[in-house]
């Protein structure tokens, strides 16, 4: 059952964590005239924050919540994104990502933005996160998720 | 829809920030950050200065273009690169500027930085904006 994700901005916007597992998660939203940008379109803003909160919750679980209080948390450093195709509000969008890579010092993640109704990609995202030091494997053990 | 320059767009409106000030090529936006705009670790959420980037960057290619070119041949984000330097809390206030790098007949670049006050810079992103063909009507 869906529920609410842990970022207040993610949870504002109104976008429901579907699934979450380790260096895993998919996200969904319901669009609506709120969020739209100028000419009337699903605002970019809106996908590359549902989008840096997919990889953000993917890493948590990989990470673990000891891992986590212990050395501190994760955070975006860099993220890149290609807008295949416009969203109009109305639309069911669902977002899923994975961590690609975790190691001692930084974490790289891809996510996809896809339409429900007919599963057309919109937009994709690569992003890299910075881990606290002192967390994860070595550099040369990178784990993949 | 009704265009003008001074209005942000509904999703900018819905994060809550303010319109300052624009130019030929530029623009500039700021936001009072609440809790609403943070990630779980109390931080702005990334989404919030990627979005703000974007609209100053549009907005900034608009000056240029202008609001009647805007209106029949709308340009959209294609591209977009942000790192993000440094954090910001509730009760910060953040500052967006956006600045256009070219206008082409089909496709614009645009930069942006947001600022934590006056100084500190905590986000730095690059924008191409295709211009797409005219509505119809």
């Amino acid at each position: 059952m869906a529920e609410q994700p842990g970022a207040p901005f993610t949870a504002y916007i109104g976008a429901l964590l579907e699934e979450k597992a380790e260096g895993y998660s998919r996200l969904s939203l319901k669009t609506d005239t709120r969020h739209a940008d100028a000419s009337g379109c699903v605002h970019p803003g809106v996908l590359t924050s549902v989008m840096d909160s997919v990889i953000g919750i993917g890493l948590s679980r990989l990470r673990g919540d000891d891992a986590r209080e212990k050395h501190g948390p994760h955070a975006t450093i860099g993220m890149s994104t290609s807008f295949y195709a416009q969203a109009t509000p109305g639309d069911e969008l669902v977002f899923e990502g994975r961590v690609i890579r975790l190691t001692d010092r930084v974490a790289f993640g891809e996510v996809e933005t896809r339409r429900t109704a007919d599963g057309e990609m919109i937009a994709k995202a690569h992003l890299t996160f910075a881990i606290p030091v002192g967390q994860g494997p070595s550099p040369d053990e990178g784990r993949r998720a | 829809m009704q265009y003008d320059e001074h209005t942000p767009s509904p999703f900018s409106t819905l994060i809550g920030a303010h319109p300052e000030e624009a130019g030929e090529g530029y623009a500039r936006m700021s936001l009072v950050l609440e809790e609403k705009h943070t990630n779980p670790n109390g931080i702005v959420h990334g989404g919030v200065l990627t979005s703000l980037m974007d609209e100053v960057c549009g907005w900034a290619v608009m000056t240029v273009r202008g609001i009647e070119a805007m209106v029949q041949a709308p340009h959209a984000t294609v591209d977009m690169n942000v790192s993000f330097l440094s954090g910001a809390r509730p009760g910060d206030t953040i500052v967006v500027e956006g600045r256009a790098l070219r206008v082409g007949r089909s496709v614009a670049f645009a930069e942006a930085e947001v600022r934590r006050g006056e100084d500190t810079l905590i986000a730095k992103g690059r924008f191409t904006f295709v211009i797409q063909g005219k509505r119809d009507g």
